[in-house]
């Protein structure tokens, strides 16, 4: 049985701080040692018990590591990019060839809200408490991003059993425009955790666009909070291709805190072996006349769980909220397990709010009409899974961008069924 | 538009008390109380036993706390867990025995007892406090060898019957409000109905909660035997009373091969007033195991009173090809809340649920849908549609829909859909220019919306309830 409880020793460890982040690293810390790492008891995990995932697969979980030695990055040649690298959580070198610098911050980032809550999800507080990497970018005002930017997140084998606290966050001034590409390359054969926290502002119609893939199948175990934040007609669409981890959960808060503010979130993925994914969603309506939406579609195989909890929630004066949710899994072996939970609260009564929720095997009669045309039943369903699949992909706008993810959701799907 | 803030409400109808002496246990929860209660009943050691089992289940366990309407702390010690009707101490052999008193009550309640025989051909087991007290039809049904009756009398006289079913599908560990209903259940209905038979008649028992200060604790147990149907109706109205009272009822019902029930309900108990004083508290447990092949169970109900419902029919679909249905109406207005829904456990091969759930809200009032759809692992080609419709009226309450979907099947489909709306203005405005005004025209279209769950109630329920629902949304629209 694994100790869960971290000695705050390991803080000093990290550096040296001031009493006030010290006190609050401390705070924190003893927090997650009260409750350690979340189990089904939690609302939140209850189709994820993190508890026993962790006991299950881990001897140990250290949180220091050998440095991180040189790392060539395979870049992307498909198409033209700015470009940060990330090495293990740690800001290493960027380049934003086809930007006027002086419209861009980057930095590693350092926390400076010391914020003394205790989080229902007991994984913040771990990240509050020992978060040290990370960076921040903020984007000026009027500024639209020439190209994509892309950011390598690399895992080297100097990862075994250890547990990365990595803390980011992006700010996008008014009127400006960015385009991401957050491109995750697993080296590491060990297994490791990657306890994320992210942070996103949407000033006053800035747009954000961004897609999250990644490149191939590792044993990272990934959970990512992050929290976002739309002002007026800020608009934030977001693309996320997961699979492909031993362990992965998204927690995604949206909040619209701006009229007419609109978010989308779009998510695809094919899980199998005997992976376990979980996305879930907040999105909070704080005013009126804003806009979500969320498509999740999840293709399962083998002993795979997946997992789908989202949440709308409408602010009594968010009228003319639109608010949609959609979430459709496929489930191809007799093991796997696909549970979800979509939810509404509402409290405006302008509303249109709705969402729906499938889950099922393929339609057989389509099976059967593809295999009088001659295929075989095995490439029928291939077809039939792509088509399901790849209608996430296919409202990506840029020709050149949408084809790189699509060969790359094509050799995931090839290397799963 | 004209008529809008014109304040319709409509008081309580079914507000009054009828002046009986009662004979009362003594007050609080204790293992005296539970004694008082059995020996009352004249019940043999095996019940008390399980009574007792049951309430020492309780010491341990808490209420809980994961629901949406908040209430108030219960002291159960402040309780009073049985009271009757004195004048029943000597039962009654004919209705010219009953106290007048008490069929002065049905009267207002709109159950003339006399009339009931030849009107309606429904058998009803009336239920004053906890006792029962007139049980009509009993020839028809026993001809058929139909055994209804209270279940304190089932105890009696088929202890077997009882023995093997009743707790067999909500265990007396199940959950506080389940538990204590064990413990202290004081009447109730029992059915029988024996192999391939088809009950003749609707069942009902109207139940009533009376004394002021008085939990009720009702216990029904409804067994379809092989190859058998029947159909039964709980109505309920309560006294205007101001301090809250708890209803902790528990329904158990069997379904074996072949079998079916179906069972209706009108809920519409005193739900406090327009500031949110008093009002039932209604937990209520219900279940039903499909336990046999091809059985079937389907639960309607219309949910217009209590301050506070917190209920969940759900269905055990154990045998192949067995079905589960839940259609459910429930309405809240002014401070009333409500979080109801079903559970459908699919355990067999080709079971199929279906779920159709309408909630509206008005006034302050808070209304959740929560359920649940578990298909098993060896629950092949089973399926599920389930759907929620919300209806908001007002800026100042709330819907929610809380489901939860879990499928380790993959040959089996479960879908789920869910809308949250106000009424339409055009639609409105489309009557109103009929003629209608603001408050029919609200009514027609609310019952347009709940049409799908009003068509499933037997007769005799479907025109009340179509009535109660324009009812308990007077004064809401503005």
């Amino acid at each position: 049985m694994l100790n869960f409880k971290i000695s705050s020793d390991e803080i000093d460890k990290i550096g040296n701080f001031t009493k006030e982040e010290k006190n609050f690293r401390l705070k924190n810390l003893e927090y997650f040692n009260d409750t350690g790492f979340p189990n089904k008891k939690n609302e939140d995990w209850k189709f994820s018990d993190l508890n026993a995932i962790v006991s299950k697969n881990f001897n140990k979980l250290d949180i220091q590591f050998g440095k991180s030695k040189k790392q060539k990055v395979d870049f992307i040649k498909d198409f033209e990019h700015n470009y940060i690298v990330i090495i293990n959580g740690e800001l290493t070198i960027s380049d934003f060839r086809y930007e006027e610098k002086d419209k861009i911050t980057l930095k590693s980032f350092i926390n400076d809200n010391y914020s003394n809550r205790k989080e229902n999800n007991p994984l913040i507080n771990l990240n509050h408490a020992l978060s040290d990497k990370g960076y921040f970018l903020e984007v000026k005002e009027n500024y639209k991003f020439k190209k994509i930017l892309v950011i390598y997140y690399l895992f080297t084998n100097d990862l075994d059993e250890n547990i990365l606290n990595t803390r980011n966050k992006i700010k996008i001034r008014k009127n400006s425009e960015l385009h991401l590409l957050e491109y995750v390359v697993n080296d590491s054969k060990k297994i490791f955790f990657n306890n994320v926290h992210e942070d996103i502002v949407l000033e006053n119609s800035a747009i954000l666009k961004n897609i999250y893939l990644q490149n191939s199948k590792s044993s990272g175990y990934f959970h990512k909070y992050s929290i976002n934040k739309l002002f007026t007609e800020s608009n934030y669409t977001s693309f996320i291709f997961p699979a492909g981890l031993k362990f992965n959960k998204l927690d995604l808060e949206f909040n619209l805190e701006g009229e007419r503010s609109e978010c989308n979130l779009q998510s695809a993925s094919f899980i199998n072996n005997n992976e376990h994914q979980e996305i879930k969603t907040r999105v909070n309506h704080f005013s009126p006349n804003c806009r979500s939406h969320q498509n999740v579609k999840n293709v399962l195989n083998d002993e795979s769980k997946g997992v789908y909890q989202g949440k709308i929630f409408v602010k009594d004066v968010a009228q003319k909220t639109d608010a949609y949710q959609l979430s459709k899994a496929i489930l191809l072996s007799e093991k796997c397990e696909f549970d979800s939970k979509p939810e509404l609260e509402i409290y405006a009564d302008d509303v249109k709010c709705s969402h729906g929720s499938t889950s099922g095997n393929l339609d057989k009669d389509s099976i059967y009409y593809l295999m009088t045309r001659g295929l075989s039943q095995q490439e029928s369903t291939k077809l039939l899974i792509d088509a399901f699949l790849n209608e996430v992909a296919d409202s990506i706008k840029s020709n050149s961008i949408r084809n790189f993810i699509k060969t790359k959701l094509e050799t995931q799907l090839q290397d799963g069924y | 538009m004209k008529n809008q803030n014109t304040n319709y409400n409509q008081e309580y109808k079914y507000g009054f008390t009828t002046d009986i002496e009662n004979i009362k246990a003594p007050k609080g929860l204790s293992e005296k109380t539970i004694k008082f209660i059995s020996e009352i009943k004249k019940e043999p050691k095996w019940m008390l036993d399980w009574r007792l089992k049951a309430f020492n289940r309780l010491k341990v366990s808490k209420e809980p706390d994961w629901q949406k309407p908040k209430f108030p702390k219960i002291d159960y010690q402040a309780l009073y867990y049985y009271s009757a009707p004195k004048s029943m101490k000597d039962k009654p052999k004919s209705l010219d025995e009953v106290d007048p008193k008490l069929i002065e009550t049905y009267n207002k309640l709109g159950i003339p007892l006399n009339e009931q025989k030849k009107l309606s051909g429904v058998a009803v087991d009336a239920v004053f406090d906890s006792v029962s007290v007139a049980t009509t039809f009993k020839d028809e049904l026993t001809k058929k060898g139909i055994i209804f009756c209270p279940i304190s009398e089932a105890i009696q006289k088929h202890p077997d019957l009882v023995k093997k079913y009743l707790g067999s599908v909500i265990p007396i560990s199940d959950h506080y409000f389940a538990t204590l209903n064990s413990a202290v259940f004081t009447d109730g209905s029992f059915v029988y109905i024996p192999p391939n038979t088809r009950c003749p008649m609707e069942l009902s028992t109207y139940f009533r909660i009376n004394a002021s200060e008085t939990g009720q604790f009702e216990r029904t147990l409804i067994i379809a035997d092989k190859g058998s149907y029947v159909s039964y109706l709980e109505g309920c109205t309560a006294p205007m009373r101001d301090e809250n009272q708890l209803h902790a009822a528990n329904v158990e019902l069997i379904a074996l091969d072949d079998a079916e029930i179906k069972y209706s309900t009108v809920q519409n108990w005193y739900p406090g007033d327009k500031n949110g004083v008093g009002g039932i508290y209604n937990f209520v447990t219900k279940r039903g195991a499909c336990r046999g092949k091809n059985s079937k169970i389907s639960w309607t109900q219309v949910e217009t009173g209590s301050a506070i419902t917190w209920k969940y029919p759900s269905c055990i679909l154990q045998g192949d090809n067995s079905i589960g249905e839940f259609y459910s109406i429930a309405i809240t207005n002014n401070h009333q809340k409500a979080d109801t829904g079903t559970k459908m456990i699919h355990l067999g091969k080709n079971t199929k649920s279906k779920i159709i759930s309408k909630g509206i809200s008005a006034g302050k009032a808070d209304n959740t849908y929560r359920g649940l759809v578990d298909i098993g692992r060896n629950a092949s080609n089973s399926r599920n549609y389930t759907q929620c419709d919300s209806l908001l009226m007002g800026n100042k309450c709330g819907a929610h829909t809380v489901p939860y979907i879990k499928n380790k099947n993959s040959s089996s489909t479960v879908e789920h859909e869910a809308t949250t709306s106000k009424i339409n203005e055009d639609q409105l405005f489309y009557c109103n220019q009929r003629g209608l005004n603001q408050e029919e025209a609200v009514s027609l279209i609310v019952n347009g919306f709940c049409k799908e769950v009003l068509q499933q109630l037997p007769m005799e329920f479907a025109v009340e309830a179509q009535k109660l629902v324009g009812i308990s949304l007077e004064g809401s629209v503005g």
